[in-house]
C-alpha cells in the first residue's frame, strides 16, 4: 500500500527530466552562452582565444580565432550548446568557413526567440515565422549573388577577394594580399577538382609569415640514402610499400637446423641473394627513384647506390599516398610484372634546404595540380593557426570554384537580408510577422558584433548602414579598416554565396531544432560496479 | 528597430570591457615576468643563471633560449615568449635574450596604450607598421661585409661570445667558429649553412683553451685493443655496414651438434669464416676499419677483433647509423654494406689516424684526409660539465652568427647602438604620422630604449644618464654611438669592434612584434578537455 501512495516513478532514480519552461530556459541559456563565447572572434578585428588543455595533455596551449576549433575543443554538457557545436563542425566540414558566424547567428535567433516566448508566442508560431523569414532571406541573397565564372580574369579577381575576406579575420590578415594570391594559385592549380590532398602544407618554425611560399612541386620531409645521387632529372619513380630488410618466410615459427657453421653462412648468403634478386626485380622497372614506405636496410641501399638510383626510405603513410596521387604512380608491393606497374613521373628530384632542415623536392610532377605551401612563423602556435586559416581559405575557394556565385561581405548581405525580411513581414498578417521581425534583428546582430569587435560605435555605424541600404545603395557594408560605411564592391570585400547560404540555413535549422524542445531527459548514467579484483 | 540597436551595444559593452581586459592584463603581466627573469643576463656584463632541473642536474648558462627552455613556465602567454626565444634561436641562433626583452618592452608599452583606451587591433596594426619601418632603418645603417673579410667575421663572433661564461676564451673560440663555417661553405654560391656539417664533440677534462678545430674527424669511441695498432700513418679507411661475427640468418637457426668432432668442426668453421672476411679486408688494403653498430647481432665478435688486430688493422666500432652520412662525407670513402663491395676504390685515405688520450678516456682522431668533404669537427674541452655545456652553447651561438652573415651579408654595430638609432629615427618618423598610429609609433620607439638601458644597468652604469646621452649622440647624427661596456662610457662602437649581423637584429624585431601582436589579439583563455 505504501508504494501506491508514493508519487509514481517512471524513470530510474538517477535519470533527470526538465520540463517545458525549465527545459526551454536551459536550452536558451546554453545556446546563448556558446554564442557569447565565440562572438568576440567574429570579423576582421575579432580577438583570439587561448585554449589551455586539461587532463592528459595538461598545460598544452593553442591560440586560435577559428570558431570550429574553439568549439570542438571545449567540452559542453548542455544539450542545446552541443547542437551549436555540431553545426559549427558541419559548417567546417561542408564549406570550411563561417564556423563562427553560424553559431553567432543561431544564438542570436534564440536570444530573440526567448523574448518572443516570454511574450507568450507559441514556439511553433515562432518556428513557422522563422521558416518564412529564411525563405525570404535566401531569395534576397540569391538575387544579389553575382556570377563571374564566364570571365576568367574577373573570376580570378573574385577568388582573390574572397580569399582576402576570409583571411582578414585570421592571423594572416596582415599578409592577406600575399596569402590570397598564394591560395588562389594553389586552388586554381587544382583545376576544379576539390581534392585538397594535393595541396600539402609544411610548417617550419623560424622566419616570419611573410617568408612562407608556394612551391610548385611536392616536398617530402625525408632524406636521400647515403652515397646516392642528390639530384635526378626526368625522374621515373617507383612508389612501394615493401619490406626491404629481409623477405622473411612467413611461416609461423620457421626455423632452420643445420649441422655446421658453413651451412649457416651459406644460408646467410642465400638470404642476401634473395634480397639482391628483389632489388634486381625492382631495377627492371627502369626507374631512377625508388621510394619505400618501409625501411631500406644498408645492403639494398648500397645496391641502389651502385645502380645510381635514389632510394628514399620510410616515407610515412600520408606522404606515400599523396606522393602516389601527385606523381600519378601507384603503390606497389610485388615486383614481378614491371610492364603492369604504373610509375610516377616528375621532372626533377632534388635536395633542398628549408629553414634548418634538408628535404626532398619533387618538381614538375605529373599531376600539375599538386603543390606545397611552406609556412614559416615565429612560434608553433602562430604556425598552427596559420595552417588553420589557410585551410579555411582553401576550403572556401574550392567551394567557390564549384559554386561560382559570390555575394558581398562586411555585413552587407546580412543587412540586405534583414531588410527583405522586414519588408516581407509587414505584409504578413498574424503573429508570424513578429517572429520574422525578430529574425531580421538577429541578422542585423552580425554587423553589430563585427563593429563592436573592431572597437567602433556599432549603434552609429549600423544605423548608417541601414540608412544606406534604404537609399538603395545595396552594396554598402562595413569597412573595418576605416570604421566607415562603404561600398563593398569598391573595397573588394566579397564572400562565397555558398558559405553565406549555408550559414543562414544551418543557423535557422539549428535554432528551430532547439526551439522545438520542450523536454530534456538525461538518461541515468550506466552503473559501474566496483572492481572486485577478479578477472 | 531603433530600440534594438540602441539596446544591444549597451549589453555587449558590459560584457566586452571587463573580462577581455583582465585576460589581456594577466597575459601581459605573465609575459613580462618572463622577460624580467632573464633581463639581467643581457650584454657582456650580464649575469648567469643557475638552473636546477627536477632530476637535480645543474645548468649554468647565459643563453636566453636555454634558460627559458629549462624554466618550465606554466602560463600560456609566458609559454609564447619561450617559444619566441626558440624561434629566434632557430632563425638567427643569437639574440635569444634580446628578443624576449624586446617583446617584454613592447608588451609593457601596449599595456600603457590599452589603459589609455586604444583598441588592441589598432595597437597591433601599428606594431606591424613599426616593425617593418624598423627593419628599413636597420638596413639603412648596415655595413656590407665580404665573407673573405676575416677580421669583420671575427669581430662579430667575438661580440656574440663576449657575453658568455667563456668570454675570456673568445680570442680562441671566435676564430674557430669562423674557420669552421668558412670551411664548409662556398661563399660565392651558398646562401645557407647546414650546421649539421659541423660536429661538436665535448670531452670532459683540461680547459676550454685546449679545445681545437680538427680538420678531419674525431670519434669518441676508443680503438679496439687486442694488441692491434692504435696509430696508423697513411691510413686506408673502410666504413662497413656489415658484421664480422659468426653468420646469422634472419630466420631462427640452430646448429645441431651430435658429437665431439662436430663441435670442433663448428668452431673451426667459424674461425675460418671470420678469417676469410678479415683476409678480404686486408687484401683490399684497408688498415683502419670503422664498423656500424648493429642491433640484430654483434657487429664484430671478439674473435674477429683478435684476427683483425693480428693483421694490423685498427678497428673502431659502434658507429651510429645516423652518423654514417657525416663520416663518409668527411673521409671521402663509401659505406660498404657487403663483403663483395669491399674494394680498394671504396676506401678513404688519410695521413694519420691515431688514438689520443683525453682526460680519463680515449679518442680517435683522423686527420689529413685526402679529398675531404665539406665537414669539420670541433673538439671542445672543459674542466667541468657545466663549463663544457656552456662552451658548447656559446660556440653554437657564434657559429650561428657567422651563418647569419652567410645568409645576409651585412653587419651592424652592437652595444645598444641600433636600438638607440631606431628609437631616435622612429620617434622622428612618428611626427610625420597622424592619428593613433602616430601615438603608438612614438610609444614603441621609446620602448626600444630598454635594451641600452638594461645593457648599461648590467654593466653597472647609470641607465638613465647613459640612455639619455646615447639618445643625444644619436640625435646629433652619431649613428654608431653605443655603450662601451669595457670602458664604461659611450663611444663609436665600431672602433671598439663590437659588431653583430644584421639578421640577428632584424629577426629579433620582427619576431618580437609578431609574438606581441598575437598576445594582444587574445581576449579569453578557455580550458578545454583535449587538444
Amino acid at each position: 500500500m505504501a508504494v501506491a501512495l508514493n508519487p509514481i516513478q517512471i524513470m530510474k532514480s538517477d535519470a533527470e527530466e526538465e520540463r517545458s519552461e525549465t527545459a526551454r530556459l536551459s536550452s536558451f541559456i546554453g545556446a546563448i552562452a556558446v554564442g557569447d563565447l565565440v562572438r568576440s572572434t567574429l570579423g576582421p578585428r575579432g580577438m583570439d582565444k587561448i585554449l589551455v588543455s586539461m587532463g592528459r595533455n595538461e598545460g598544452q596551449i593553442e591560440v586560435t580565432n577559428d570558431g570550429a576549433t574553439i568549439l570542438r575543443n571545449i567540452g559542453v554538457d548542455n544539450p542545446a550548446a552541443k547542437i551549436l557545436v555540431d553545426i559549427s563542425k558541419t559548417q567546417d566540414d561542408e564549406v570550411g568557413d563561417g564556423t563562427t558566424s553560424v553559431v553567432v547567428l543561431a544564438s542570436e535567433l534564440l536570444r530573440e526567440a526567448e523574448k518572443l516566448v516570454a511574450s507568450r508566442l507559441h514556439p511553433q508560431t515562432i518556428i513557422s515565422g522563422f521558416r518564412r523569414a529564411t525563405d525570404v532571406a535566401r531569395q534576397a541573397l540569391t538575387e544579389t549573388a553575382r556570377d563571374n565564372s564566364s570571365d576568367q580574369a574577373k573570376f580570378r579577381q573574385d577568388l582573390i577577394k574572397i580569399a582576402k575576406t576570409t583571411l582578414s579575420s585570421k592571423i594572416l590578415s596582415q599578409h592577406k594580399d600575399f596569402f590570397a594570391e598564394l591560395t588562389v594559385d594553389a586552388v586554381l592549380r587544382l583545376r576544379g577538382s576539390a581534392n585538397l590532398d594535393a595541396i600539402q602544407i609544411i610548417k617550419k618554425t623560424g622566419g616570419t609569415l611573410r617568408d612562407s611560399f608556394l612551391d610548385e612541386g611536392f616536398i617530402l620531409e625525408k632524406k636521400i640514402g647515403v652515397n646516392q645521387p642528390k639530384r635526378i632529372e626526368n625522374a621515373r619513380i617507383l612508389i612501394a610499400n615493401t619490406p626491404m630488410d629481409t623477405d622473411k618466410i612467413k611461416v609461423f615459427g620457421s626455423k632452420i637446423s643445420v649441422e655446421s657453421t658453413a651451412k649457416v653462412a651459406e644460408l646467410e648468403l642465400a638470404e642476401k641473394e634473395k634480397m639482391k634478386a628483389k632489388v634486381q626485380r625492382i631495377l627492371k622497372h627502369d626507374i631512377n627513384v625508388f621510394i619505400n614506405r618501409q625501411l631500406i636496410y644498408n645492403y639494398p641501399e648500397q645496391l641502389f647506390a651502385d645502380a645510381g638510383i635514389m632510394a628514399i626510405e620510410h616515407a610515412d603513410f600520408d606522404g606515400i599516398e599523396r606522393l602516389a596521387l601527385v606523381t600519378g604512380g601507384e603503390i606497389t608491393s610485388t615486383f614481378d610484372h614491371p610492364e603492369l606497374v604504373k610509375l610516377g613521373k616528375c621532372d626533377l628530384v632534388e635536395e633542398v634546404m628549408i629553414g634548418e632542415d634538408r628535404m626532398i623536392r619533387l618538381g614538375g610532377v605529373a599531376l600539375g595540380e599538386a603543390c606545397t605551401v611552406v609556412l614559416r612563423g615565429a612560434t608553433s602556435h602562430i604556425l598552427e593557426e596559420a595552417q588553420r586559416s589557410l585551410h579555411d581559405a582553401l576550403c572556401v575557394l574550392t567551394q567557390t570554384v564549384k559554386e561560382t556565385r559570390t555575394v558581398y561581405g562586411g555585413g552587407c548581405s546580412e543587412t540586405l537580408m534583414a531588410r527583405a525580411v522586414m519588408e516581407a513581414s509587414s505584409r504578413v498578417p498574424g503573429k508570424e510577422a513578429l517572429a520574422m521581425e525578430s529574425f531580421a534583428r538577429s541578422l542585423l546582430a552580425i554587423p553589430i558584433i563585427i563593429s563592436d569587435n573592431a572597437g567602433y560605435d556599432s549603434a552609429q555605424l549600423v544605423s548608417e548602414l541601414k540608412a544606406a541600404h534604404a537609399e538603395g545603395k545595396i552594396t554598402s557594408g562595413l569597412n573595418m579598416e576605416e570604421g566607415t560605411v562603404d561600398c563593398m564592391e569598391a573595397v573588394g570585400i566579397t564572400e562565397s554565396y555558398q558559405v553565406k547560404r549555408q550559414v543562414l540555413l544551418s543557423a535557422s535549422e539549428a535554432a528551430e531544432m532547439i526551439l522545438r524542445v520542450d523536454d530534456i531527459i538525461k538518461a541515468a548514467p550506466r552503473q559501474r560496479t566496483a572492481d572486485q579484483g577478479q578477472c | 528597430m531603433s530600440v534594438q540597436s540602441a539596446k544591444r551595444p549597451s549589453k555587449s559593452e558590459f560584457k566586452d570591457k571587463e573580462k577581455p581586459a583582465q585576460i589581456r592584463g594577466s597575459n601581459i603581466v605573465a609575459a613580462k615576468a618572463v622577460a624580467d627573469a632573464i633581463k639581467s643576463s643581457l650584454g657582456p656584463r650580464g649575469m648567469d643563471k643557475m638552473i636546477q632541473d627536477s632530476k637535480g642536474e645543474v645548468t649554468i648558462t647565459n643563453d636566453g633560449a636555454t634558460i627559458l627552455k629549462q624554466m618550465k613556465v606554466l602560463h600560456p602567454a609566458a609559454k609564447m615568449l619561450v617559444e619566441l626565444s626558440q624561434a629566434q634561436d632557430a632563425e638567427a641562433g643569437d639574440g635569444t635574450t634580446s628578443v624576449v626583452i624586446l617583446a617584454g618592452a613592447m608588451l609593457e608599452t601596449s599595456q600603457q596604450l590599452l589603459t589609455k583606451g586604444f583598441h588592441p587591433a589598432n595597437i597591433s596594426d601599428s606594431l606591424l607598421h613599426f616593425a617593418s619601418k624598423a627593419v628599413e632603418v636597420l638596413e639603412s645603417m648596415a655595413i656590407p661585409v665580404d665573407l673573405s673579410d676575416n677580421a669583420s667575421l671575427l669581430k662579430s663572433a667575438n661580440t656574440s661570445l663576449n657575453s658568455k661564461v667563456v668570454h675570456e676564451h673568445s680570442g680562441m673560440l671566435a676564430p674557430m667558429a669562423v674557420d669552421a663555417v668558412l670551411k664548409i661553405v662556398d661563399p660565392a654560391q651558398e646562401k645557407n649553412v647546414d650546421l649539421k656539417d659541423i660536429r661538436i664533440i665535448k670531452k670532459l677534462g683540461e680547459t676550454v683553451e685546449d679545445s681545437q678545430l680538427i680538420d678531419g674527424i674525431v670519434f669518441t669511441q676508443k680503438s679496439q685493443g687486442y694488441g692491434g695498432p692504435n696509430k696508423m700513418e697513411k691510413a686506408k679507411i673502410g666504413l662497413i655496414q656489415f658484421c664480422i661475427s659468426p653468420p646469422k640468418t634472419d630466420m631462427d637457426n640452430t646448429v645441431l651438434i651430435r658429437d665431439y668432432s662436430a663441435m670442433d668442426r663448428v668452431l673451426r668453421e667459424e674461425r675460418q669464416y671470420i678469417l676469410n672476411i678479415t683476409k678480404k679486408i686486408k687484401a683490399a688494403g684497408c688498415n683502419v676499419l670503422l664498423i656500424q653498430k648493429s642491433i640484430l647481432r654483434d657487429a664484430v665478435s671478439d674473435l674477429a677483433l683478435n684476427l683483425l688486430a693480428k693483421q694490423k688493422i685498427m678497428v673502431i666500432k659502434d658507429i651510429e647509423r645516423e652518423d654514417i652520412e657525416f663520416v663518409y662525407k668527411t673521409l671521402g670513402c663509401r659505406p660498404i654494406a657487403s663483403l663483395d663491395h669491399f674494394t680498394p676504390e671504396a676506401l678513404g685515405t688519410a695521413e694519420l689516424a691515431e688514438e689520443i688520450q683525453a682526460g680519463s678516456s680515449k679518442l680517435v682522431k683522423i686527420t689529413g684526409v685526402q679529398n675531404p668533404g665539406k665537414t669539420v669537427s670541433i673538439l671542445l674541452r672543459g674542466s667541468n660539465k657545466q663549463v663544457l655545456e656552456e662552451a658548447d652553447r656559446s660556440l653554437h651561438d657564434a657559429l650561428c652568427v657567422i651563418r647569419c652573415l652567410v645568409k645576409k651579408r651585412f653587419l651592424i654595430p652592437g652595444g645598444g647602438a641600433p636600438e638607440s638609432e631606431l628609437s631616435v629615427k622612429l620617434t622622428k618618423f612618428a611626427h610625420s604620422l597622424k592619428g593613433m598610429d602616430a601615438y603608438c609609433f612614438r610609444a614603441f620607439a621609446e620602448s626600444l630604449e630598454v635594451i641600452p638601458g638594461i645593457l648599461a644597468e648590467n654593466a653597472g652604469l647609470s641607465p638613465i644618464s647613459t640612455v639619455t646621452e646615447l639618445r643625444n649622440r644619436h640625435a646629433q647624427g652619431e649613428t654608431h654611438a653605443g655603450i662601451n661596456v669595457r670602458k664604461g662610457s659611450i663611444s663609436n662602437i665600431i672602433d671598439e669592434n663590437v659588431l653583430q649581423p644584421l639578421l640577428v637584429s632584424t629577426s629579433a624585431i620582427t619576431l618580437a612584434a609578431e609574438c606581441v601582436r598575437s598576445i594582444l589579439k587574445i581576449d579569453d583563455i578557455v580550458n578545454v578537455t583535449r587538444l
